[in-house]
């Protein structure tokens, strides 16, 4: 089979797309054409519909009082799950707080990622970060800090080591719009351009950083045109196309391992949700813009690609649905006979070594809690 | 044995850790052709080559990122902080990824990097390239902070940091880069983190200091033992985690102790070591904990001489604490 090649351009001022709102093709063109099986687009649809119901999931235990906090991916979980199907096992992802969910497709088991949600001592990270913070080594899959951008110099660095090391990998940094506007973007764009390093940042551009709008988040046309500053390439793609955000990071990634070379990728997209478990989205944008939104959902727009193709229907998505509902229930039962951590766990991993004075530290606390 | 300067000896440390040790790295700013602004990695890219020894742009939030990323990746990045004034653009990275990773991450990961840095006054630098920062850097779990003072401590203490499986600031005082020779083996040797030396013994009253600052203490502590008064010099060598034991064994000894660094005064790491000794050791005191400090202004330009701490205004404080005039 012939696999048409994709002829795109970097630095375009509307983004690419394959599909529009509908779902329908917006040529005539089959998704053998560009070297998509149907098989893998079902199972890419059946991972983006997992990513939202984690997603419900997580609101759920806020109201339930079972986690303390949430932080949604609703809305741009397609960007997310395509970009992350791009990349081989031993590539490497620097995720931010909104990946999460999508994580499992990585194979984060289920049970992890709730563990993380609800901070139990099975959690990875032994429940010291806020929900939306995972990780796991055996994954390739780094575990980021709350400041927004930070991933993306550290990502670079670690696409440094994948260069010194001369190993055929590449390393993808999300982030949301708003982390282009800190210097950590820039630091990373900057080093990895000038040492030429395989690393692309992902940006979801979701349209908010909490409550700030893009157009006040930076002046620049678009956020992939920024890329040209630092001798790199940028794409905008619209992020709820599961199959332009597929393809093109596909792309780029093939080529970020092929030459040892940087790319930025803007995929356009939105949150459903307000910012966090914290915020209150009423106060900064309309109901109506979000309804508009919510007409170009990724989920959605796949679902009626899929049914369109033929091989998917309500029937079908109804059954999968209870079937993920069901699921998710049942591991959420399981993590929360899961402890919490130990109080001792706290003075473990400052150090390698834990020094003399956090084991004084911990003898303090220890004999409170008795008393 | 030869003679070696604090950055002949930084340099043989770098040397031999590069040699024995493909995934040490060293990079910083004018590290490559030029050697540093000060010469310590002087050579090295010509022996090693710039695969391992390189310039980066000028971002010092780059630097600490290239550095974190490296570490995270299974690397030994030492990375050079120009001076370390200039350390402030890549602090989130340096308190909210380095410091934390390994705890963050429940263990999984860990960023056994080495930040090196000139630090201190003296070389008429003025207010952005003298500081002593060193004490917000200890405020920070899951850093470690090293200041040498002398040659041998300085490569054996560089060892053992680019040795170290967590993240270490190691802070070099620039005033003594080249200022004496003493005799350091060219061999591989390490100096333990965390051990405090004791430089002299005595019974009167104990000086415990750091850095550049020990000189200047060492000159008082001659003049005071012409007057027959006995004093114990520690050199606390490193910061974080401080030698508290050394600390306590030499209070319950002499029962007078002064602190003398040359960071401003308030927050300065001698507060914490005069709060540490009041809590744990009051009823061997005598007199109260004394702290010799800096001003609690920036640093300034033309009149350093006066700002940092000197022979005369430890040997004034001495005396006033023996006198119990303080």
């Amino acid at each position: 089979m012939e696999i048409r090649t994709f002829e795109i351009e970097p630095f375009t001022k509307e983004p690419y797309r394959l599909l529009d709102e509908e779902g329908k093709p917006l040529f005539d063109f089959e998704p053998e054409d560009f070297g998509l099986s149907k098989e893998f687009l079902l199972r890419l649809y059946k991972d983006i519909l997992i990513t939202r119901e984690i997603d419900r999931m997580g609101w759920i235990l806020v109201r339930q009082g079972k986690a303390y906090f949430y932080i949604s991916i609703g809305g741009q979980e397609t960007s997310h799950v395509a970009s992350l199907y791009s990349l081989e096992k031993d590539d490497l992802v620097m995720p931010f707080y909104r990946t999460v969910p999508s994580l499992h497709v990585r194979g984060a088991k289920l049970e992890e990622i709730f563990a993380q949600i609800m901070g139990r001592a099975s959690d990875p990270l032994k429940g010291r970060q806020m929900p939306g913070h995972f990780g796991k080594k055996d994954l390739n899959i780094f575990v980021l800090g709350s400041p927004v951008g930070l991933g993306h110099p550290v990502a670079m660095g670690v696409a440094m080591g994948i260069k010194y090391k001369k190993e055929n990998k590449v390393i993808i940094s999300y982030g949301g719009e708003g982390s282009t506007s800190e210097g950590h973007f820039h630091s990373a764009m900057n080093f990895a351009s000038v040492f030429g390093l395989p690393l692309i940042i992902f940006i979801v551009n979701n349209q908010y950083a909490i409550s700030v709008p893009r157009v006040k988040q930076t002046a620049s046309e678009t956020i992939a045109i920024k890329a040209k500053a630092y001798g790199a390439e940028g794409y905008y793609i619209d992020g709820n196309d599961a199959l332009i955000t597929y393809l093109v990071t596909k792309k780029c990634v093939n080529e970020a391992r092929l030459n040892k070379r940087p790319f930025l990728i803007e995929a356009e997209t939105y949150r459903f949700d307000p910012h966090s478990s914290a915020d209150d989205d009423k106060k900064y944008r309309s109901r109506e813009e979000l309804e508009m939104w919510k007409r170009k959902d990724g989920l959605l727009r796949l679902k009626k690609y899929l049914e369109y193709l033929g091989i998917w229907n309500e029937e079908k998505d109804e059954v999968l649905k209870r079937e993920i509902e069901e699921k998710l229930n049942k591991i959420v039962e399981e993590v929360e006979k899961i402890p919490f951590p130990e109080p001792r766990d706290m003075f473990y991993e400052v150090y390698v070594k834990t020094p003399w004075y956090l084991e004084e530290e911990y003898l303090e606390l220890k004999k409170e809690m008795e008393e | 044995m030869a003679k070696m300067t604090i950055g002949e000896a930084l340099r043989n440390a770098l040397d031999i850790k590069l040699y024995e040790d493909e995934r040490v790295l060293v990079f910083g700013e004018d590290v490559g052709k030029k050697g540093g602004v000060f010469t310590i990695t002087e050579g090295l890219q010509d022996k090693y080559g710039e695969e391992r020894v390189f310039d980066t742009p000028l971002d010092e939030n780059g630097i600490l990122g290239m550095a974190a990323g490296l570490a995270l990746y299974g690397l030994r990045p030492v990375a050079e902080i120009q001076f370390i004034d200039f350390i402030w653009p890549g602090f989130d990275i340096l308190i909210s990824d380095i410091a934390k990773e390994r705890f963050r991450s429940g263990g999984q990961f860990s960023v056994p990097l080495v930040i090196r840095s000139p630090y201190g006054g003296g070389v008429k630098g003025g207010l952005y390239h003298s500081q002593s920062p060193e004490a917000i850097f200890a405020h920070i779990p899951g850093l470690k902070v090293i200041i040498p003072s002398n040659p041998y401590d300085a490569k054996g203490l560089l060892i053992s940091a680019i040795e170290d499986e967590d993240p270490v600031i190691f802070l070099e005082p620039k005033k003594i880069y080249f200022a004496f020779k003493e005799e350091v083996p060219e061999e591989k040797y390490t100096v333990p983190i965390g051990k405090a030396k004791v430089l002299r013994e005595g019974k009167d009253l104990t000086i415990i200091s750091y850095g550049y600052m020990i000189h200047e203490c060492k000159k008082a502590v001659e003049e005071l033992e012409k007057e027959g008064i006995s004093c114990e010099l520690i050199d606390l060598r490193t910061i974080i985690p401080f030698d508290g034991e050394t600390i306590l064994n030499s209070v319950a000894k002499t029962g007078r102790v002064m602190i003398v660094v040359e960071a401003p005064r308030i927050n300065s790491f001698a507060s914490e070591l005069s709060a540490f000794i009041s809590e744990r050791a009051i009823f061997y005191l005598d007199a109260p904990v004394v702290r010799v400090t800096g001003f609690d202004t920036p640093f300034p330009y033309v009149l350093e001489n006066i700002y940092m701490p000197s022979q005369k205004r430890i040997l004034r404080a001495c005396k006033k604490l023996l006198e119990g005039g303080f």
